[in-house]
């Protein structure tokens, strides 16, 4: 008997707001204090009203854009209620009847299709830390914005669970909606599982696995879930619904203790925020701020740049910006070619690539990298030299032929001025025998003459040009 | 609707409230009739009629993404809670 998994997936997005969601404290707490980004609303003190924040509506059109959505022109807050201490309300506040974004898709880079259900703005809960007989609460997290998406269970392998979230983290990261910073949670993801025989109408028992935050967990608790309910089921048992968590340590599952007896939300309408009532002028021109999207990149340079580094390059949106940066200014494919490939193979690879990546070198200079390197002004050995030191706190800003002036390391081209060194170095009687050699018919020896031209151009010559001189002299 | 002491019990949970029996015997006679008086809403008929979310006509009242000045500091804040360690707020073990 064969299984088919299927998988949903939950993914709940930090947007990167200056305030939060309801109230205008900050919304940034990286590196503060516990407690330390929190308002009266967020104590949820009595008369404390939600007032909410304009950039999330905008952000949410955006997210929505990214993923091929339609925006809902209208939607509205609801309250959904449970008792916990992350939450002094006693409720989120989030859009369960009407979201603000609607079905869309994502394409994954393999091709795949998963459909968008829908996404939706509510406000984060705050973090609790437990302790062996108290647990401390932080508020600094409660209404951080959050869009959550849901997908339809288009997903079939562990392979495109990663995909499709890996995806969804590009997207939200191009349209700037998000910092996108998984290790301090920013995107986090709940995966749902379910496994049928194949040919089967219905979906098998589904389990959901919550709080994952990185692709490489999501595909393994996806890949671990797969094969225990396959198991289960082979065996004539049954999959209990459930919720579980995920133990990257020993890679594996585990139920959940649950927050409470049953999830009895008791959804209503938010009285304290009126609707959101979209025109379609708003919508067009919120819409029109989405920048190009990794599969515009896929559209416009997938037929030059090798698929590999493409999608290596995609993972950093300020490269890709500054490749079409360099696309638009010369109109040469062979340009992107090349900074494509000192990107991914040299910068990528440098210890101090993350720093490098905020402080680029302008378009302009790495298009006249590429232009010097066509010339054969440059060898490849010097333009990854030059290029590297675009990016060196002392060089970077000066201008990449002065930078290679610099370091010596422009090859000289000059017809006229290779014959005179080509010559001085035959007049040398060093090379006599070499010469007799090489009329005499031993081809290896060219490789001694075009040593002693470099030697002699102190490693400036182009090597290709000074062969085909030697060759037409010593003819 | 049915409301009875199982209701009752049932909405102290999802809250954390622990009632007396007799808390429960008398919150489920006063629920009843409160929701017993409401339905009588229940009669007209409202085919046709939009869903009602809000009296006032009011849409897209959204500020600034602007950081303000909070009228409470931190740690006036966290005084007004039970018990705080390290400027967190310290509650029984939950989980």
């Amino acid at each position: 008997m064969i299984y088919i998994p299927t998988i949903g997936i939950e993914c709940h997005v930090q947007l990167k707001t200056k305030t939060k969601l309801f109230s205008e404290v900050d919304n940034d707490a990286r590196g503060k204090e516990p407690n330390a980004c929190v308002s009266p609303v967020d104590y949820a003190l009595p008369g404390m009203l939600p007032r909410l924040n304009g950039a999330a509506i905008k952000y949410a059109i955006l997210a929505g854009r990214a993923m091929n959505c339609k925006i809902n022109p209208y939607s509205r807050f609801d309250r959904k209620h449970y008792f916990y201490p992350d939450s002094p309300k006693g409720y989120q506040i989030t859009q369960f009847y009407h979201p603000i974004i609607g079905a869309g898709w994502v394409e994954l880079p393999s091709g795949t299709k998963i459909r968008i259900e829908h996404a939706h703005l509510e406000g984060d809960a705050g973090k609790l830390t437990h302790f062996d007989t108290y647990s401390l609460v932080d508020l600094n997290r409660v209404d951080t914005p959050l869009i959550e998406i849901v997908s339809m269970p288009d997903i079939h392998s562990a392979k495109d669970a990663h995909d499709y979230c890996k995806e969804l983290w590009r997207l939200m990261c191009y349209a700037g909606v998000t910092y996108g910073d998984l290790y301090n949670g920013n995107m986090r993801f709940d995966v749902n599982t379910s496994v049928a025989e194949e040919g089967s109408e219905q979906l098998g028992t589904r389990t959901e696995v919550k709080n994952l935050n990185s692709f490489k967990s999501v595909e393994r608790a996806v890949e671990y879930e797969i094969v225990r309910q396959t198991k289960l089921l082979e065996a004539g048992e049954k999959v209990v619904q459930q919720t579980l968590g995920w133990n990257d340590a020993t890679g594996k599952t585990s139920p959940q203790r649950s927050k409470e007896v049953a999830a009895d939300y008791r959804y209503m309408p938010e009285p304290d925020l009126p609707p959101i009532h979209l025109t379609e002028e708003f919508i067009a021109t919120e819409s029109a701020k989405l920048p190009l999207m990794p599969a515009d990149y896929r559209a416009k340079f997938g037929e030059i740049i090798a698929h590999d580094t493409l999608e290596i390059l995609l993972d950093y949106p300020e490269l890709m910006l500054k490749l079409n940066e360099i696309s638009l200014q010369t109109g040469l494919a062979a340009d992107v070619v090349l900074i494509s490939n000192l990107f991914a193979s040299v910068l990528l690879a440098e210890e101090k690539s993350a720093e490098y990546l905020n402080d680029l070198p302008s378009a302009a200079d790495l298009a006249k990298l590429a232009d010097m390197n066509t010339k054969k002004e440059l060898s490849s050995t010097a333009t990854k030299e030059v290029f590297l030191k675009m990016f060196d706190p002392q060089m970077k800003g000066r201008g990449t032929e002065q930078i290679a002036k610099e370091l010596g390391l422009i090859q000289e081209n000059d017809l006229g001025a290779l014959e005179a060194i080509v010559d001085t170095v035959l007049k040398k009687p060093e090379t006599k025998k070499a010469q007799d050699d090489f009329r005499a018919g031993e081809e290896k020896v060219i490789g001694f003459l075009v040593g002693q031209v470099m030697k002699e151009s102190h490693g400036k010559a182009n090597p290709s040009a000074v062969q085909d001189i030697l060759r037409k002299k010593l003819a | 609707m049915e409301v009875d002491v199982s209701t009752i019990k049932h909405l102290a949970r999802l809250s954390d409230f622990r009632l007396s029996e007799a808390e429960e015997e008398s919150l489920a006679g006063d629920l009843k009739s409160i929701i017993n008086y409401i339905s009588e809403l229940d009669k007209l008929d409202t085919s046709g009629v939009e869903p009602t979310y809000q009296v006032f006509e009011m849409e897209n009242v959204w500020r600034e993404d602007e950081i303000l000045p909070q009228d409470a500091s931190r740690e006036e804040l966290l005084a007004l809670t039970k018990e705080e360690k390290d400027n967190q707020i310290k509650v029984p073990k939950v989980l």
